[in-house]
């Protein structure tokens, strides 16, 4: 099928931006039929380089090479004409169309009169799925789908090009573990029939199950490409962040104070879904200087629930809420803080960041009260205000006043974090406080989070990835389908433990 | 419910030194001069190119010979505008729309003359005096209204969960319409023969025609209220909160839907404070046509000012620059072609728009990253835009120049389009 041992090779590629070197000299050599895992913290250039892979921009200098000869892309369909297909962390889906329609959309059949041919399309549609062994209809509406079966269209709309290389940028970022099971198949299915796979990828544990080798790229340079027999998880972070990160656990030396959050037989009705709850009968204590972790598959429940506890959902729930021994119930999060209740939400930027305001903005929003003078807000008060938390959780910032919009996402996190912060809260909810953050800023909101705890805050935090929960947390609290089906101390839990709890049905 | 032990935000040591660099956060430098942006000095340059270029090309100099009497006009159909442009940033702002102010003028008008005309009919049928008494309670019934509006656009978009835009389509539609029905079955009640307008003659409403100051005043003092409530006040940042993120603001603890609230009761409230002036102006309340299409002028005067229709953007400054734009151009048309420039309003409106937006992208276009005449798409809109500066050109100034001015903006556009095809091929 190829004449070259080598799928891609991209040599001495090179991009500028104004102002920045995204590229410098980056070498990348892919053979053909294996898994390629590119790993680096973000701005380090994957997705420049990926993007230059699939036309969307053109290198500054560099050769590139496909199957051999020399390639030049001046747009992304040139790309696809040469077999490379490329899955965008963003998924780019029309949600309002059928599945099928998206995975032709730009390249609809026709039948006569030149009229859509939908029957076919949902045909070709549906052997495609069947390729992939999973069970999408091809006349859903998209929308409806699980993230993951969107995941799965894209990968399908990939097949229906005869890509022969699939570029996948951080696939699993929004998956279950179960559906990041189920891609892993995939993909090695894929592999299987020939097909070449670039993966990206944050998760150390995917990268060594999945693939061949690894190339590591730092600040838009090539650092080490290797096989994966021949290095440890260890050796590829330390790469990635260019020095060593200490994996020590932060937990279980924190004093234990007083409880401050009591749930008693906390339920969530769901009327609309078979299941009739989104939670049900959930019990559970939170002491100050403690931090309990809420482990589940996502829809386990773990954001309903930090919701209710913030007074953030739409409906209404039975049980008990007690704080500091007084019964709450919440209706707006105005009441939540008020009661010194914060909530850090999952996906910062829908739901965290005020893209419009600035640094300062963001920082002070919810204590801006505290910078009015003779009822006016004062600039300077409000300045003095943010640089409070600005400074001390080191937020990498030009300025106090520069766009928030500009700052990697884990300094975007600190912001946010310390937001609530100025609220000067007693329980801290901490909703997937990592999710699309790199290692090393992952590393600094760790001792960040355990800092607060040893000044007796309550965190409740939850996380996709587990070993996040195992470093950090007191107490591990196991969700499956809005129910409550374990508890571990830090000392009981294990990663098999866990994952066992949260399948439990 | 405070403990004594309540942490202020103080990690400990170890996690400041976790991240020693860029700690400090220095002062960015804003990026406004004199406190305007650099989009609001173009505004104003604009303005200032249009003052005189009106004055050299209109064949009376009507700038030079009567300044006076030129600024007054502008000033007073500025600050009629203006009143409930500011209106509508404040929505726009907070990041919904308000179609109906338009409307609002209207029925603000009616509801004032119908309650002086219930309190004091004959003095009002018989075009005289009512009595400060009468038109303040017409004024504050006019003003409550502009209330009641609002809490109703709230409702409808909180409560019954329309999108703003349909929310005040409706009442668009409705309120000028109920505001007719009002009139007449008013004056049907009260003289007995129903009427779709009613005169208002009191010397109160005269002297606010008659001193072009009362509107400019109110004016001024609505936007400094404005500019101090947007920039200076936590309700202020909750509104660009608001317009910025949504969801994230209701997160934040900020009761979004009282924020709504007070921007729709503004934006009705403004608009309603314009149709008194409106009133006084004209000397009558006519539900029909007054205010007809301004909502529009209100909108456009607030985008040329800077306003993103997606909300979170936009600033006073821009807005009352914008509105002086707005007005100043139109006033130029009429003064250049001299009559029947009430027709080409809506067609000035329009082009100012997209010259401003245009304009405003034209860093963008500069560096190549767009092109403005792209493919099949560019080389069909020159001959439309060629076609429609030429039918424009030929109305207002004969039919030769029309021709002159279609044949050179042909040839203008289609260098433009040769420019840009030479660029993106090397």
């Amino acid at each position: 099928m190829t004449t070259s041992p080598f799928a891609v090779r991209m040599l001495g590629i090179t991009k500028r931006f104004p102002g920045v070197v995204a590229l410098d000299d980056v070498t990348l050599e892919v053979r053909a039929g294996e898994i390629h895992a590119i790993c680096g913290e973000n701005g380090a250039g994957k997705s420049t380089l990926m993007k230059i892979l699939s036309g969307v921009y053109q290198p500054d200098a560099g050769v590139l090479e496909v199957d051999g000869r020399d390639t030049r892309f001046t747009g992304t369909r040139d790309a696809e004409r040469a077999g490379i297909a490329i899955i965008h962390q963003e998924l780019a889906l029309v949600e309002d169309l059928p599945v099928a329609a998206n995975v032709f959309l730009g390249r609809e059949r026709r039948g006569a009169l030149g009229l859509l041919d939908d029957r076919s399309m949902a045909q070709e549609c549906a052997a495609l799925f069947s390729q992939l062994d999973c069970a999408v209809d091809p006349g859903d509406r998209t929308g409806n789908l699980r993230v993951g079966d969107q995941q799965l269209v894209e990968i399908a709309k990939a097949l229906s090009l005869d890509a022969s290389i699939v570029v996948m940028d951080e696939p699993t970022s929004a998956l279950t573990e179960a559906e990041s099971a189920r891609l892993e198949r995939t993909i090695q299915r894929l592999v299987a029939q020939g097909t070449t796979i670039l993966y990206i990828s944050h998760k150390m544990d995917e990268v060594f199950r999945l693939a061949d080798r690894i190339t590591v790229l730092r600040d838009g340079r090539h650092v080490k490409t290797v096989d994966t027999t021949a290095t440890t998880p260890r050796e590829i972070t330390g790469w990635m962040v260019g020095r060593d990160i200490a994996g020590h656990d932060l937990h279980g030396s924190r004093p234990r104070g007083e409880k401050l959050l009591e749930v008693r037989g906390l339920s969530l009705p769901w009327p609309e879904h078979p299941r009739g709850y989104r939670l049900k009968e959930i019990s559970f204590d939170l002491h100050a200087g403690e931090i309990v972790g809420i482990a589940g598959l996502m829809g386990a429940g773990r954001t309903e629930l930090l919701e209710v506890l913030f007074g953030a959902g739409e409906d209404t729930w039975s049980g008990t809420i007690e704080l500091r021994g007084e019964p709450v119930r919440f209706r707006h999060p105005r009441e939540a803080c008020a009661a010194r209740v914060a909530m850090v939400t999952e996906d910062r930027k829908r739901l965290g960041l005020f893209p419009d305001l600035d640094v300062a903005g963001n920082v002070s929003l919810c204590s801006l009260h505290e910078a009015l003078r003779l009822g006016f807000v004062s600039r300077a008060a409000e300045e003095q205000l943010a640089a409070g938390p600005v400074r001390e959780m080191g937020v990498k910032t030009p300025g106090l006043h520069a766009a928030i919009t500009g700052l990697s996402g884990g300094n975007q996190q600190k912001c946010i974090i310390g937001r609530w912060l100025l609220t000067e809260p007693e329980v801290l909810l901490l909703d997937d406080p990592t999710r699309g953050i790199d290692v090393g800023a992952k590393a600094e909101l760790y001792s960040l989070i355990d800092g607060l705890c040893r000044q007796g805050l309550g965190v409740i935090l939850t996380s996709s990835e587990l070993p996040e929960l195992l470093r950090l947390a007191d107490r591990i609290l196991v969700l499956a389908e809005g129910r409550l089906t374990a508890e571990f101390s830090r000392a009981e839990a294990t990663e098999a433990r866990i994952m066992e709890a949260a399948t439990a049905g | 419910m405070t403990p004594p032990n309540a942490p202020r935000s103080a990690p400990p040591a170890e996690v400041a030194t976790a991240a020693p660099a860029g700690g400090a956060a220095p002062r960015l430098r804003r990026s406004t001069r004199f406190g305007l942006r650099p989009a609001e000095w173009a505004l104003v340059a604009a303005i200032v190119v249009a003052v005189l270029l009106t004055g050299l090309v209109d064949s009376n100099h009507s700038y030079f010979r009567l300044p006076w009497q030129s600024l007054t006009d502008i000033l007073r159909n500025t600050a009629l505008l203006g009143i409930f442009a500011l209106g509508a940033t404040v929505v726009i702002i907070a990041g919904g729309i308000d179609l109906s102010s338009g409307s609002m003028i209207a029925l603000s008008g009616t509801i004032a003359a119908t309650t002086m005309l219930a309190l004091a009919p004959k003095e009002i049928m018989a075009f005289k005096a009512v009595g400060p008494v009468v038109v303040g309670v017409g004024v504050l019934a006019a003003l409550v209204t502009g209330f009641l509006v609002g809490t109703l656009h709230t409702w409808l978009i909180t409560a019954v969960r329309l999108p703003p835009f349909i929310a005040t389509l409706a009442t668009l539609v409705g309120l000028r319409s109920f505001a007719r029905a009002l009139c007449e079955s008013c004056t049907h009640a009260v003289v007995g023969t129903k009427s779709a307008q009613i005169n208002v003659s009191d010397p109160i409403f005269k002297a606010i025609r008659d001193n072009v100051w009362i509107p400019v005043a109110v004016f001024a003092l609505l936007a400094l209220f404005t500019w101090l409530l947007l920039t200076r006040t936590v309700l202020g940042r909750h509104i660009h909160a608001l317009g910025g993120n949504e969801q994230a603001a209701r997160l934040a603890g900020i009761r979004t839907e009282n924020v709504k609230w007070f921007a729709y009761c503004f934006g009705a409230m403004t608009a309603a404070l314009a149709g008194l002036f409106y009133v006084a102006n004209e000397s009558v309340a006519a539900p029909v046509n007054q205010g007809r299409g301004h909502e529009l002028n209100a909108i456009a005067a607030a985008v040329v000012g800077g306003c993103s229709l997606s909300g979170g953007v936009g600033t006073v400054p821009g807005t009352v620059l914008g509105a002086i734009f707005l007005r100043v151009v139109i006033d130029a048309v009429s003064k250049i072609i001299k009559t029947g420039a009430d027709v080409y309003e809506g067609l000035i409106v329009g082009v100012v728009v997209v010259i401003a937006v245009t304009f405003s992208q034209l860093g963008a276009l500069a560096k190549g990253g767009t092109r403005l005449l792209p493919g099949a798409l560019g080389l069909c809109a020159i001959p439309t835009l060629a076609l429609l500066a030429g039918a424009i050109a030929a109305m207002t100034a004969g039919r030769d120049a029309g021709i002159a001015t279609g044949i050179g903006a042909l040839f203008l556009l289609g260098l433009l389009r040769v420019w840009e095809s030479r660029r993106s091929a090397t």
